[in-house]
């Protein structure tokens, strides 16, 4: 008791009840202190709600407040999120505090991402062409029936699975090539990096030289080189499944290191003594790779794979600067086709639905494809 | 004037002898007397000859202080409208284009003197091409335009002269800019809306018809004429199949069709051969039906456009290889400067890149004209085809002008400020000088065509007056086929474009089932965008 008045006289309380590991000061949080919290707290959501409401009144139609922007409600938002920080403190002493760490970080991620997408939930279901004199109208779910008959969308969505599946050669390849840096070759150092450049390489860049110009038909050296071999008329590009396939291996030309890197990483993780063990127990390299090895890389497999279809999900850069999504559609993807519709045409809602429901359909397609990775990975017992 | 064409003009043809002849030219014209009561029209060439000689052909790319210099010199328009320090204490924001480190910045040199003299002050915003349509459109759909002077091309005028953005031209700075000198095309209804003026016009834009001299002629390969008409290119596109190119030794080809589109500006391109069927004299709309916006697309005439097209395709060796993958860009710079095909349609920049790109063969063997006609045409309001030659050439994309938007038109000072900076850069002698060296801007006054002028500087005669009389044909043509200026134009030309890219793939059964699938889509756009108000504009755009 005398350590503990001695202290107070010193300005520091020290608790001496409730959770004694982690809280340290005694807070005496007054009534009064604690209505005040709870006052700003709900003051400021009450303005907060009411200009947001009086704005929203506005934009229907059903009254006029003299608002010019959103900003009004973005500054009640502000206060709001100020007060309820505050609050916090008010209301709870130090667990407040301790709040602080986390609680503005929360309501800023919040900020960024929630409202944005729900403002863009709003766009989706709206009529919304900038060259528009009625601005954005909003139309239910025409955009969901326009993209329902639209041709080109379906197209690409076709498209997208080819792309995908070319995910499971790159993946071999990408197991091969880490396989062979993993094991005892010359010059290994130097191959790793070597084998990476085409990962540091902008997919923009990779268009140009590339798909430009070393398989330009005429002058580009392996359109010569197709020519020298006996191909008559050398045309990467040309008919919709060759310039599907060139696409498909620019592309992984450029992330196969991606998926080698990573599958290396694996590849050392895994304990010397498991090959040695197979190797005593007399695994030949083949029955070593598919009883030891591969069952030990699946999970960092799959995790490679699962980023590797995200990536290629969102392939786009390509085929805008080399095809842009021809021969008659043959290379569209679905975020080069949300460009043009968005960029080229203005075309701002039906550009913003095709988006949300890829978005819609990529959470989808993951979580399934996680569960059953997860199903694979799974110890076998 | 484009960069390329003055290096070509410049580096290749300027020797000691043209130079002195041209510096002896303006020496003498500095140097006559006043006689004959042409002193009033002396002080005014004397103007002339003098930006002309800034910095002098062959003297390297003007800079910032040539740049003053010219607008110092033409100082004197201003001079009679605005008095000295008048609008003192004003500030406007212009908002432009840094292409090429021109525009914008050739802008700001130009009107440094106007500041000096007007005390007025100008703020700056540059964009690049490829942002100038997302910045503009979202201003005007957000409504936070935030500029008083605006660099834009005529297309865009339905997006903002049709929405009631733009201040209307006082009297003035018509008289000030002397807009009786623009060549035909640029004259009204390009840059009016609802019968009011609202654009200082700075650049002019065409295709024109490029072709290989090597080609044609008595025992060439492609013909003793140079062809005339779509039906004869296509002939010599067909009969030119299997013949080695007399300049490269490789397959020789015809006219060279991009069919990949670019962005919507790939569609001007089938506009070229469609506008000698589709654009009949007695009838200024040629895309559009003008009282329904009923697309004309899908009409026997474009059908015969898109049809000529894939009848190239379906003959094996028409095109060079790899041709489903050619844009304009493609066909211009990698195809026709490189030594492959002999015909082809573009802007001016070819013309001039033929000299001066170091991956350009055809500099010594190229040839212009306008555009080729047609057999026949189609008349829409008959429902026929008229057996009579017609040609139309295609004013692609109608250059750049200066407007002011209304964001002055409350402030009087404020509006003549802006409006005279917009006069300055639209003047008839500073234009002069933007023609003729490194601007991004092409010749639009028929002052401009006054060869003897650019002799004197030093220019090369013939060379000029083969490019630029093609030009100025095309400008000056009675059945010019006019860009229509409605919003969302290139929405419609985009989306024309997936289409075609379908059609030619084979994706499509015929012409007419590319064009009808055209024809759908731009109903959309016009449902999305407003029909009602798109018939207005699009009549509007079209004078009627």
């Amino acid at each position: 008791m005398r350590a503990a008045s001695l202290v107070g006289k010193a300005g520091l309380r020290l608790s001496n009840s409730g959770d004694l590991l982690h809280v340290v000061t005694n807070d005496n949080i007054s009534s009064g202190r604690q209505g005040f919290g709870r006052a700003i707290i709900w003051g400021s959501a009450l303005l907060m709600l009411s200009v947001g409401l009086s704005q929203l009144v506005q934009v229907i139609g059903w009254g006029a407040f003299g608002f010019q922007n959103w900003r009004p409600t973005l500054y009640a938002y502000v206060l709001w999120a100020v007060c309820l920080c505050w609050g916090q403190v008010l209301l709870h002493g130090e667990h407040g505090k301790r709040t602080l760490f986390v609680l503005p970080a929360a309501l800023f991620v919040i900020s960024l991402t929630v409202f944005p997408l729900l403002f863009g939930l709003v766009i989706a279901f709206s009529d919304w062409n900038l060259s528009s004199p009625t601005g954005r109208q909003f139309n239910g779910l025409n955009n969901v029936r326009q993209m329902w008959a639209d041709p080109f969308f379906w197209n690409a969505m076709g498209n997208m699975v080819w792309y995908v599946l070319a995910i499971i050669v790159e993946y071999a390849v990408a197991f091969g090539l880490a396989l062979a840096l993993n094991a005892d070759i010359r010059a290994r150092k130097f191959f790793r990096v070597a084998f990476l450049l085409p990962l540091m390489l902008s997919p923009v860049a990779v268009s140009w030289m590339i798909g430009k110009s070393m398989l330009e038909a005429r002058f580009g050296p392996l359109a010569r080189l197709g020519r020298a071999l006996g191909w008559d008329d050398p045309s990467f590009f040309g008919s919709p499944w060759i310039a599907k396939a060139t696409i498909m291996l620019m592309d992984a030309w450029t992330f196969i290191p991606f998926m080698m890197i990573m599958i290396l990483a694996g590849l050392q993780a895994i304990p010397k003594e498991l090959h040695e063990a197979a190797k005593v127990d007399g695994a030949n390299g083949w029955r070593a790779f598919w009883e030891v090895t591969f069952p030990m890389m699946l999970p960092v497999s799959i995790t490679a794979i699962l980023i590797r279809i995200i990536f290629k999900l969102k392939l786009a850069d390509i085929v805008i600067a080399v095809t842009s999504g021809g021969p008659g559609g043959a290379t569209d993807t679905v975020t080069s086709f949300i460009f043009r519709e968005y960029r080229d045409r203005s075309n701002v809602g039906y550009g913003t639905l095709l988006a949300m429901v890829y978005l819609v359909v990529i959470v989808i397609a993951m979580t399934l494809l996680m569960k059953l990775a997860d199903r694979m990975t799974r110890p076998r017992t | 004037m484009k960069v390329d064409l003055y290096e070509a003009i410049s580096r290749a043809k300027l020797n000691r002898r043209t130079m002195l002849r041209g510096t002896a030219a303006l020496g003498a014209v500095v140097a006559m007397p006043k006689v004959m009561g042409f002193g009033p029209a002396m002080a005014q060439d004397s103007v002339r000859a003098q930006i002309l000689a800034i910095p002098g052909v062959g003297a390297g790319s003007p800079t910032d202080a040539d740049w003053q210099k010219v607008g110092e010199l033409c100082l004197e328009a201003t001079k009679a409208n605005v008095a000295a320090g008048e609008f003192a204490g004003v500030e406007l924001t212009f908002l432009g284009l840094n292409n090429q480190n021109l525009h914008n910045l050739l802008f700001r040199g130009f009107l440094k003197p106007w500041e000096a003299y007007t005390g007025a002050k100008i703020n700056w915003i540059d964009l690049a091409q490829a942002d100038y349509n997302p910045r503009l459109q979202q201003a005007i759909a957000t409504g936070t335009v935030d500029f008083d002077i605006i660099e834009m091309g005529a297309p865009f005028e339905g997006d903002t002269a049709g929405k009631g953005l733009l201040d209307e031209m006082p009297d003035w700075v018509k008289t000030q800019i002397d807009m009786d000198d623009y060549v035909n095309y640029l004259k009204a209804p390009v840059g009016t809306w609802g019968g009011k003026t609202y654009r200082v016009t700075i650049d002019g834009d065409c295709h024109t018809f490029s072709y290989r001299k090597d080609y044609f002629g008595e025992g060439a390969i492609g013909g003793a004429e140079v062809p005339k008409t779509w039906q004869q290119i296509n002939a010599v596109s067909k009969d030119l199949v299997g013949k080695t190119d007399p300049l490269t030794g490789l397959p020789a080809f015809g006219y060279l069709d991009p069919l990949k589109g670019w962005g919507g500006f790939g569609f001007y391109f089938l506009e070229n051969r469609a506008a000698a069927y589709a654009k009949h004299p007695g009838d200024p709309a040629w895309l559009f039906d003008a009282d329904t916006m009923k697309p004309r697309v899908n009409n026997p005439a474009w059908v015969q456009a898109i049809q000529d097209v894939m009848d190239l395709i379906a003959t094996p060796g028409a095109y060079p290889a790899d041709q489903i993958n050619a844009d304009p860009g493609t066909t211009a710079f990698s195809q026709f400067l490189a030594g492959t095909g002999s015909m082809l349609t573009w802007w001016g920049d070819v013309g001039s890149s033929a000299r001066t790109s170091d991956s350009s063969v055809v500099g010594d063997v190229v040839g212009f004209g306008i555009n080729p006609g047609s057999d026949k045409v189609y008349n829409s309001m008959s429902g026929a085809w008229e057996e009579t030659y017609n040609e139309s050439p295609n004013m692609a994309y109608l250059g750049w002008g200066v407007y002011v938007t209304n964001r002055v038109s409350g402030d009087e000072t404020k509006r003549k400020a802006a409006w005279s900076a917009a006069a300055h850069l639209g003047g008839r002698d500073i234009s002069l000088w933007t023609a003729a060296y490194p601007s991004g801007f092409q010749p639009y006054r028929n002052s401009h065509f006054q060869f003897e002028e650019w002799e004197a500087a030093g220019y090369d005669r013939a060379f000029v007056e083969d490019y630029l009389g093609s030009n100025a044909d095309s400008y000056n043509h009675p059945n010019a086929a006019i860009e229509p200026r409605i919003p969302g134009i290139f929405q419609y030309y985009s989306v024309a474009e997936d289409e075609l890219a379908k059609g030619y793939a084979g994706t499509y059964k015929s012409a007419q089932e590319t064009a009808d699938a055209i024809a759908a889509a731009w109903e959309k756009i016009t449902d999305q965008i407003g029909r009602e108000s798109q018939i207005a504009l699009y009549k509007a755009s079209l004078g009627m």
